[in-house]
């Protein structure tokens, strides 16, 4: 271990004189991820949408009251602004201005039709420019309606048990009917919980991004030194060979973990990331570091020359980057991209922080600890393997 | 002499080739032996064999007793390598590259410290040791990459063709270094392609061509192998004739004969017989204004050997 340890000092002098490893592992995550915090920021938070919407309640009675009632507790909740309007027309007006997104619209007889168990419409016009406020317009509308629904039914199976309805209770039932609408809510998903906020996200997204460069510099010295003539020195020292791997896997791994760790530590400081318990997020970047080492091994058991495994490494890395989410949140569905996004490192470490990042405790990490790890047992050791063969020839 | 390297029955295929194909000689204690053989003979792969780089496909390598493979470590103390391609690190110093590798060898601290300023002696360094190799001139690389295998004092050193690409002046002081590390007692494994470096510095030569070794021996019986013999030509004026006479009659000369400078004479051990062939035929009249001694070298032994000369 002596000798992988001076081995890797010696790396560590010639890359800071270099200096190569300041631009990649430290200055360009840090200037990317200012850049696209400002840039594409607001882009991630759903918080920043603006949903105006109008109502028109041409019925006037209790139970279409209880649909606007609805509409001002989520405004209570400042997540949209509720204005009324006399008309149909005064709203459309309103909406062509652009002073509203979208505008409900209940026309007379909502009320008898509840009671009568029979269904409604309420209409909901939006602003062609603001697809987004309209869709979840119609959503609300359409969650009100089916609590409705679903308690006309109730009321409906009632009525055939108890042979007609008892006629005192009739009128309050269809009230309940109505109220029911309430249990519906616009909850913000996008806060801490399940999701890493801009900033956060793509200071940890560049982060991950630039570790497969930054790490590369260990397995790229391994082929230098077979063109440069010093392997040939180091083997004929009296070292064991796997020394010499030893090493440049040390080397990556510093690397990493002080690129890394630099730029969590500045972007907590300059650009209030938030990173969650210092253990967890320690296990995520020696688990993460430690699968970035061992797929760029890989690599450089591939390559047969330094410049060969910088290209192909740059070509993994991107491609990685990109499945992994590193640049734009890949979706969370049953389609392709969703599963595929898996296979990478880099959505195990991103989706870690992101599990740990809303107030969670540090073993919520485990499970994408866990499968980074894996990642770096199965490939790096398929790397030593290959790499041991390589030095000899 | 305590024997340093012994070296039998090396063999090595790379696929169909055969790059070495049954090499072996010995080295004793403060023996100098060239490999003499032109690119591709198979010089650096028994050298590889020799430091433990590459496993050979059969033969085996022992030095100072202990056997040398690729996993070896502790017998790998006892060598030093001097690569034929620079292999030092352009961005460390003189000093950082010194210790660097004294590091691996186990060496540290205070005896760390004196031996590389020691070593920045030898190699004429000094001056430059905080300097980033980088900014060294061609010979002063060489001088390095010798300095760094000697560096622990091995009982072994190995020269890989470490004149190449060196100029004059810088060449001549890598040969002075090998004539003085082999006169405090190293053995040296000298490889070259440069038949007046062998002559000038081996005490014993093996020519290697096509991965084995033609013929080994001294530069003598190497020579002799051949035939050859040394030829004194002596610029002169007087009794020519009486002087032709008195040598012949010299033991060990073969031939002696006018010129229109003077005389030639064909012999043995030409340095040997000098002082009394001068002496004899001064005395039967012959005034003597030069002499010069040409031995047959090498390049003869190697187109006897091989059917070809040394720098096709």
């Amino acid at each position: 271990m002596g000798a992988a340890i001076r081995i890797a000092t010696k790396d560590l002098k010639l890359r800071v004189r270099d200096r190569s490893v300041f631009i990649l592992g430290i200055l360009a995550p840090l200037v990317l991820a200012f850049i696209f915090n400002f840039v594409f920021g607001d882009a991630l938070t759903a918080n920043t949408l603006d949903l105006r919407f109008g109502l028109v309640d041409l019925d006037d009675t209790e139970i279409s009251q209880s649909f606007g009632d609805i509409l001002v507790a989520v405004e209570s909740e400042g997540i949209l602004t509720l204005t009324d309007y006399e008309s149909a027309g005064s709203a459309e007006a309103a909406v062509e201005e652009g002073e509203i997104d979208a505008y409900y619209v209940i026309d007379p007889g909502m009320e008898e039709a509840v009671l009568a168990g029979e269904g409604f419409d309420i209409r909901v016009i939006g602003n062609i420019d603001a697809p987004t406020s309209t869709q979840i317009a119609a959503g609300i509308a359409e969650q009100y309606g089916s609590g409705v629904a679903g308690v006309q039914l109730a009321v409906a199976t009632s009525f055939d048990l108890l042979d007609g309805p008892p006629p005192a209770e009739a009128a309050g039932w269809g009230q309940e009917a109505a109220g029911r609408g309430q249990s519906f809510v616009l909850d913000d998903v996008t806060t801490a919980t399940r999701q890493l906020d801009p900033t956060t996200y793509f200071s940890a997204g560049m982060a991950v991004f630039f570790l497969f460069f930054t790490v590369q510099f260990g397995v790229v010295g391994l082929l230098e030194e077979k063109r440069d003539g010093t392997m040939a020195r180091l083997l004929a020292a009296p070292i064991r060979r796997t020394s010499v791997i030893t090493g440049k896997a040390l080397l990556s791994l510093a690397l990493g973990i002080i690129s890394v760790g630099v730029l969590m530590v500045t972007t907590r400081f300059v650009m209030d990331a938030v990173w969650g318990p210092p253990l967890g997020v320690a296990l995520l970047v020696v688990a993460g570091v430690l699968s970035a080492v061992a797929i760029m091994g890989l690599v450089g058991s591939v390559a047969r020359t330094p410049e060969g495994a910088g290209n192909l490494g740059a070509i993994i890395a991107v491609t990685l980057g990109m499945l992994g989410g590193t640049f734009f949140p890949v979706g969370q569905g049953d389609d392709l991209l969703s599963k595929l996004t898996f296979l990478t490192p880099h959505a195990w470490f991103m989706g870690g922080l992101a599990d740990i990042s809303g107030g969670a405790e540090w073993t919520a990490a485990l499970p994408s600890v866990a499968a980074l790890l894996v990642f770096s047992l199965v490939l790096g050791s398929v790397a030593w393997v290959v790499l041991r063969r390589r030095i000899a020839e | 002499m305590a024997n340093v390297l012994s070296a039998t029955g090396l063999v090595r295929r790379f696929g169909d080739l055969t790059a070495v194909g049954g090499v072996g000689f010995s080295i004793e204690e403060g023996e100098t032996f060239g490999l003499l053989g032109p690119n591709g003979a198979g010089k650096t792969t028994s050298i590889s064999m020799i430091a433990g780089l590459l496993e050979p496909d059969a033969g085996e390598v022992v030095v100072v007793g202990i056997p040398i493979s690729p996993n070896s470590v502790d017998g790998k103390a006892a060598i030093g390598l001097v690569p034929q391609d620079l292999a030092i690190y352009p961005d460390l110093t003189a000093t950082e590259n010194l210790a660097f590798f004294g590091r691996l060898y186990g060496m540290k601290g205070e005896q760390l410290s004196k031996r590389v300023a020691e070593v920045l002696e030898v190699i004429g360094l000094t001056d430059r040791h905080d300097d980033l190799t980088r900014e060294f001139s061609g010979g002063m690389k060489r001088r390095l990459n010798i300095g760094i295998g000697l560096l622990h004092r091995p009982k072994l050193l190995i020269l890989d063709e470490p004149t190449v690409g060196v100029d004059p002046q810088s060449r001549n002081a890598i040969l002075e270094s090998v004539e003085s590390l082999s006169a405090e007692g190293m053995a040296v494994l000298y490889t070259t392609h440069y038949m007046e470096e062998a002559e000038r510095l081996c005490d014993r030569v093996a020519i290697i061509d096509e991965g084995t070794i033609k013929a080994e021996g001294t530069r003598r019986e190497l020579v002799a192998m051949v035939g050859g013999r040394d030829r004194i030509t002596i610029t002169a004026t007087g009794d020519l004739a009486r002087g032709t006479a008195v040598a012949h009659d010299i033991s060990g000369v073969f031939e002696a004969s006018q010129s229109d400078e003077g005389m030639e004479v064909l012999a043995n051990e030409a340095s040997r017989l000098l002082p009394e062939l001068l002496s004899k035929i001064a005395g039967a009249g012959v005034v003597i204004s030069g002499v010069e001694v040409v031995e047959p070298n090498l390049e003869a032994v190697f187109l006897h050997v091989t059917g070809k000369a040394l720098r096709d």
